[in-house]
């Protein structure tokens, strides 16, 4: 692509971007480390994810900055417009996604040591995984350029909500067999739903990383597949 | 379930806009060099459409083809077709001066004749129109009032045209074209010689007069051709390169060329 | 630096060396503006009196006045314009607006030129073959024509060089309303550069207030009164001409009167002709 012919614009850009690249890695480090803390029951990592939600914040408010700065400055048009816009989203997004990591790193302690069988925190981290995944790869791709992968991406979050769902209903099973389980599970329901979660905002962010890269918007049916709050069918 | 909201915000916009004017395979000369290649363009009636695009683009040509203001000068030409409400109007049967009563134009630089501000007006009426003096009073003040400028000028209509200022003359040119009752009204670079808050007061003015009017405004300001316009047309080096809404135009555009325009990735 | 101030003082030399040689040039040609003001008024003052206007040309000895003379010059400075002009102003039209862009205005343009410093003696002969000779005796009439053929060029050139200087969007606005070609001209450019084309008449006026030669062959003189166009008529420099070289003092006295009016005539219609261009300009 070519470069503006005023440079500094350019630049004003890249500090935008590498903004964006930067509260991704930092996105992808917290949840890494909120579901390690919580499956290992690491209280010290567990802190250190809730400080870095700090880092996280202060980005966001100078992205934030930056991004109003330069629409008042350089009335961006085009993909400089969706760009700055959608980086104003997509740090939105990521902020988000930092405190649901950081919720879950502050439930390390409250489910202990004791809690999940060892079938429980296989879901449970296979389910991490998969989000971890997402979330490496959606900035990834965005910075690539690839506006088909993020299609896809978007359109990979049903696998999360499937696993939600079965993760739901192993923990359900789980209370139901010995009632002493009950407070440690809701505490990993809870973190379950705020994986789910993630997947939810970083399916977003690849919907703005499309509409910035394409300049279209993806269709509006995304799909889901979280049946826990839809009604059994009638047998 | 039917959603609440349809909003498919990927739909062609079909609603059909009658055409004012039709450009069909343009071509114009300058002795023997193409300055237009092979326009082809459609001006909906009652709105606003902007041509950019950089220095010597063409957009300022195609504009005097509107009005065949060109045919002051020897050596320059135009083919092809322009229908004006589907008429021809560069066929040599075509009476300028009255092409020029249905398609008015203001320029870069506000030209005020030099009479009196009452005069500048009433000269255009004038020339085709027999009406008494009251009536004559009126489309002057119509005319003054539509140009926004009436408040200021009532109390001094004779006062010379020039010796108000650069906004104001360039108002009181508006209003001077108002008055003939154009259908068309074609604006070169109609602010580009003001100040911050007369270039606003114009485009207020444009705003209002697209209701009525079809108008035309070439521009070098792209924020300007985003404000005014519904549609815009990026021209180079004499070929149309995209011609679309506007706010299509500036948020994504389908040309690259036209992407590098407007974000300042020229040259 | 040694050398950039030594550089510079001598740059201020040779400034001050040009300054000084440029005023006395200008002191030098003003002085002898000075020097014929003075001695027109001095020598022609004394004989300005009531009589000068009343009175025709004496015999020589004898007491008289120059009103033949500033009648006929009037006379005939005013046909001569009424026929110039209007020729000067449609040429100097149609060059600067129908036929901006022809071949026939360069050439035009060049010819007017050279009749415009053409040597008015030329002219008075011209006149003379074109109409003296042939009616068979001198008229005012055709010392009129010989003053009109040196009013064009000068009415020619200035109506020009106005309208050219009426900016070419002021055309195009005029036109785009959808005025006729004519219209644009009479309405738009003329009211432009009427000041302009003003002062080229004022000028075309001063010029030929004073010429001697192509009277000398048209309208000769004339000894009394007369307003018979068809008949030789005075006019002030052929008087002056016929007195200034007479040994007799009463003559000399009225030749020297004489030139003090022409000369105070065309620096007033000069004064007026700058203040119409310096109002322009103001604007």
């Amino acid at each position: 692509m070519a470069e503006h012919t005023v440079a500094s614009f350019d630049e004003d850009l890249r500090q935008i971007s590498r903004l964006i690249i930067d509260m991704g890695d930092l996105a992808g480090a917290m949840v890494g480390a909120s579901t390690r803390a919580l499956l290992e029951s690491d209280n010290a990592m567990a802190q250190r994810v809730v400080s870095d939600d700090a880092i996280m914040d202060a980005r966001q408010r100078e992205l934030d900055d930056r991004a109003i700065t330069l629409i008042a400055k350089r009335q961006p048009m085009a993909d400089d417009l969706r760009s700055v816009v959608g980086a104003i989203r997509m740090a939105g997004d990521l902020e988000r996604i930092g405190d649901l990591a950081k919720n879950i790193a502050k439930r390390v302690g409250s489910v202990g040591v004791s809690a999940a069988p060892r079938d429980l925190s296989h879901s449970i981290d296979g389910m991490a995984q998969m989000v971890l995944i997402q979330v490496q790869a959606v900035i990834h791709e965005y910075t690539a350029g690839d506006a088909t992968a993020l299609a896809k991406l978007r359109n990979d979050d049903e696998r999360i909500d499937v696993k939600y769902t079965s993760v739901f209903r192993e923990l359900l099973t789980y209370m139901m067999e010995d009632p002493r389980n009950i407070t440690a599970c809701t505490h990993l329901l809870f973190c379950a739903k705020n994986l789910e979660r993630i997947g939810d905002h970083v399916t977003n962010i690849a919907e703005n990383a499309y509409y910035v890269l394409t300049g279209t918007q993806l269709p509006a049916n995304r799909p889901k597949q979280d049946e826990t709050a839809m009604p059994a069918p009638a047998a | 379930m039917k959603p609440m909201l349809s909003t498919d915000l990927n739909a062609v916009d079909t609603t059909v806009e009658k055409a004012k004017i039709e450009v069909k395979d343009l071509n114009f000369y300058y002795g023997q060099s193409k300055a237009l290649k092979n326009i082809n363009l459609s001006l909906p009636e009652r709105s606003v459409t902007a041509f950019i695009g950089p220095s010597g683009c063409g957009k300022s040509t195609l504009l005097r083809v509107l009005n065949r203001i060109y045919e002051l000068y020897p050596k320059q030409s135009a083919e092809g077709q322009v229908l004006l409400d589907g008429k021809n109007i560069l066929d040599r049967s075509q009476d300028l001066n009255l092409l020029r009563t249905k398609i008015g134009m203001v320029f870069q630089k506000p030209t005020p004749f030099p009479m009196s501000i009452y005069e500048n007006i009433a000269f255009g009426v004038r020339l085709y129109e027999k009406i008494s003096k009251a009536e004559m009073d009126n489309r002057v003040e119509l005319a003054l009032k539509r140009a926004a400028l009436w408040n200021e000028v009532k109390d001094k209509l004779n006062a010379s045209g020039l010796s108000l200022s650069g906004g104001q003359q360039q108002r009181l040119c508006i209003a001077r074209t108002v008055a003939v009752k154009p259908e068309v009204i074609l604006l070169d670079e109609p602010a580009s010689a003001l100040d911050p808050l007369s270039t606003a007061k114009i485009e207020e003015l444009i705003d209002e007069l697209q209701a009525e009017y079809t108008i035309v405004i070439v521009t070098h300001n792209m924020q300007q051709a985003a404000r005014v316009s519904r549609q815009t047309a990026f021209m180079y080096l004499g070929e149309l390169i995209e011609f679309d809404r506007t706010e299509k135009i500036f948020t994504s555009p389908r040309e690259k060329r036209t992407q590098d325009y407007i974000t300042g990735r020229f040259g | 630096m040694s050398t950039a101030s030594s550089l510079h003082q001598s740059r201020k030399r040779k400034n001050g060396v040009m300054m000084a040689l440029c005023v006395i040039a200008a002191g030098i040609g003003l002085a002898w503006l000075a020097l014929i003001l003075g001695a027109l008024l001095y020598k022609g003052l004394s004989g300005v009196s009531l009589a000068v206007f009343t009175q025709m040309t004496p015999p020589p000895g004898d007491a008289g006045g120059l009103l033949n003379a500033i009648y006929g010059s009037i006379v005939m400075t005013i046909i001569g314009i009424l026929v110039g002009t209007p020729i000067g102003v449609l040429a100097g039209t149609y060059m600067a607006e129908y036929g901006r862009f022809s071949k026939l205005t360069t050439v035009v343009r060049f010819i007017n030129d050279i009749l415009l410093s053409a040597p008015s003696i030329i002219v008075g002969l011209f006149v003379y073959e074109l109409m003296v000779r042939p009616m068979g005796h001198f008229s005012a009439i055709a010392g009129a024509v010989a003053l009109s053929i040196l009013v064009i060029p000068v009415v020619v050139r200035t109506t020009e060089d106005m309208l050219n200087l009426v900016p070419n969007a002021l055309r195009e606005a005029g036109t785009a309303i959808g005025a006729p070609r004519w219209v644009v001209i009479r309405s738009v450019a003329y009211r432009a550069a009427m000041s302009g084309i003003v002062t080229g008449i004022l000028l075309a006026i001063a010029r030929i207030s004073g010429e001697t030669a192509p009277l000398l062959f048209t309208a000769l003189n004339n000894q009394f009164w007369s307003s018979n166009l068809n008949a030789p008529m005075a006019s002030l420099p052929v008087t002056i001409f016929q007195f200034a070289l007479s040994p007799y003092e009463e003559w000399q006295q009225l030749a020297w009167t004489g030139a003090l009016i022409i000369t105070l005539t065309v620096l007033a219609l000069s004064i007026v002709a700058r203040s119409l261009t310096g109002r322009r300009e103001d604007r």
